[in-house]
């Protein structure tokens, strides 16, 4: 068990990439304040299974990232727990495709707001109750559409590649503090969010790989996990590819 | 501890200085250990001696010893 007794909070935990992280720490021993956008009996029922099946506990918190007071309420929670927090995932995140010449101001805002805004503010919070115990891990989900572009994401690799350079500036400032920065740059993963990307660019990329196959969520929660981890103690300031060997 | 004692103590320790070099006009980067670094570990250790959750506008403008105090005093509701 990687995180034994550790205590980590998860952003975008109802499905997909944060689903499976949420999964994994837990299997892995560790508590989570599971943050999510909505309720739903599904999700209650699946985190109550967890905490019976893998003895930790899971405090779910149902918050809108664009709603700055909500998000402010739900840090309060976890603050008013005094507990030490060893990790901080960043899964939550939107994506709308349209090329170019297509794209609404409006829409590429709202994307910049979850995918960055709202996630480095999020951060801020979370990172001061890192502070008091000078250690912990932040992990942000990029995307090799933030590393490469992808033609019809550009609202969606540029809010990407914005998480490039924050976890390298992130990183040298809470480096000194013990607390290590890194990124994850999915290539094509089976979530709802990739069955949205239409034109066959997927198809595409996945051709491109060396492994030929889409990724399974699961398969990003293991590098979060492993970035979450003192096995990863040294590490901080990178962006792993978990691609499948995009070229 | 009165607040005061409480106040003092946590930016003491937090920037690990005796307090006898702590006043109230003492400013942000007027001594080296209140760098940027040290501001975060005095905001942490308020926020933990006060049991406070402190805004992000309010952690840009505690500026000095005594500017501090107001701003837990004004926002917070922490008497001096």
């Amino acid at each position: 068990m990687l995180l034994k007794g550790k205590n980590a909070v998860i952003t975008g935990c109802l499905k997909g990439i944060g689903r499976s992280t949420l999964d994994a720490f837990s299997k892995n021993g560790a508590n989570v304040w599971a943050c999510c956008q909505e309720k739903t009996d599904e999700f209650e029922s699946h985190i109550t299974q967890l905490q019976n099946d893998n003895g930790v506990w899971i405090k779910p918190l149902y918050f809108d990232f664009l709603d700055e007071s909500e998000l402010k309420t739900a840090v309060k929670q976890i603050h008013r727990d005094k507990l030490a927090i060893d990790a901080l995932i960043n899964i939550a995140g939107i994506t709308k495709d349209s090329l170019f010449q297509m794209v609404s101001m409006s829409d590429m805002k709202r994307i910049f707001e979850v995918n960055l805004f709202a996630q480095i503010l999020f951060s801020q919070y979370i990172t001061k109750m890192m502070l008091k115990n000078r250690s912990g891990s932040i992990v942000f989900i990029s995307s090799i559409s933030g590393l490469d572009g992808n033609i019809g994401q550009l609202s969606y690799s540029s809010s990407k590649a914005a998480i490039v350079g924050a976890i390298k500036t992130l990183s040298a400032e809470l480096g000194p503090q013990g607390i290590r920065v890194n990124a994850v740059a999915p290539g094509v993963i089976d979530t709802e969010m990739t069955k949205g990307v239409s034109g066959g660019s997927l198809e595409k990329l996945i051709g491109s790989s060396a492994l030929k196959k889409i990724g399974h969520p699961s398969e990003i929660a293991n590098a979060n996990l492993f970035l979450a981890s003192d096995l990863a103690s040294y590490i901080t300031g990178q962006i792993i590819r978990v691609d499948g060997g995009i070229r | 501890m009165d607040n005061s004692k409480k106040y003092l103590a946590a930016f003491a320790e937090s920037l690990d200085v005796d307090e006898k070099v702590l006043n109230d006009d003492l400013a942000y980067e007027g001594i080296p250990e209140w760098d940027s670094i040290g501001h975060m570990g005095i905001i942490a250790a308020l926020e933990e001696a006060f049991d406070i959750m402190m805004e992000t506008d309010d952690i840009l403008n505690l500026s000095t010893f005594a500017k501090g105090k107001e701003i837990l005093s004004s926002n917070y509701e922490i008497e001096f």
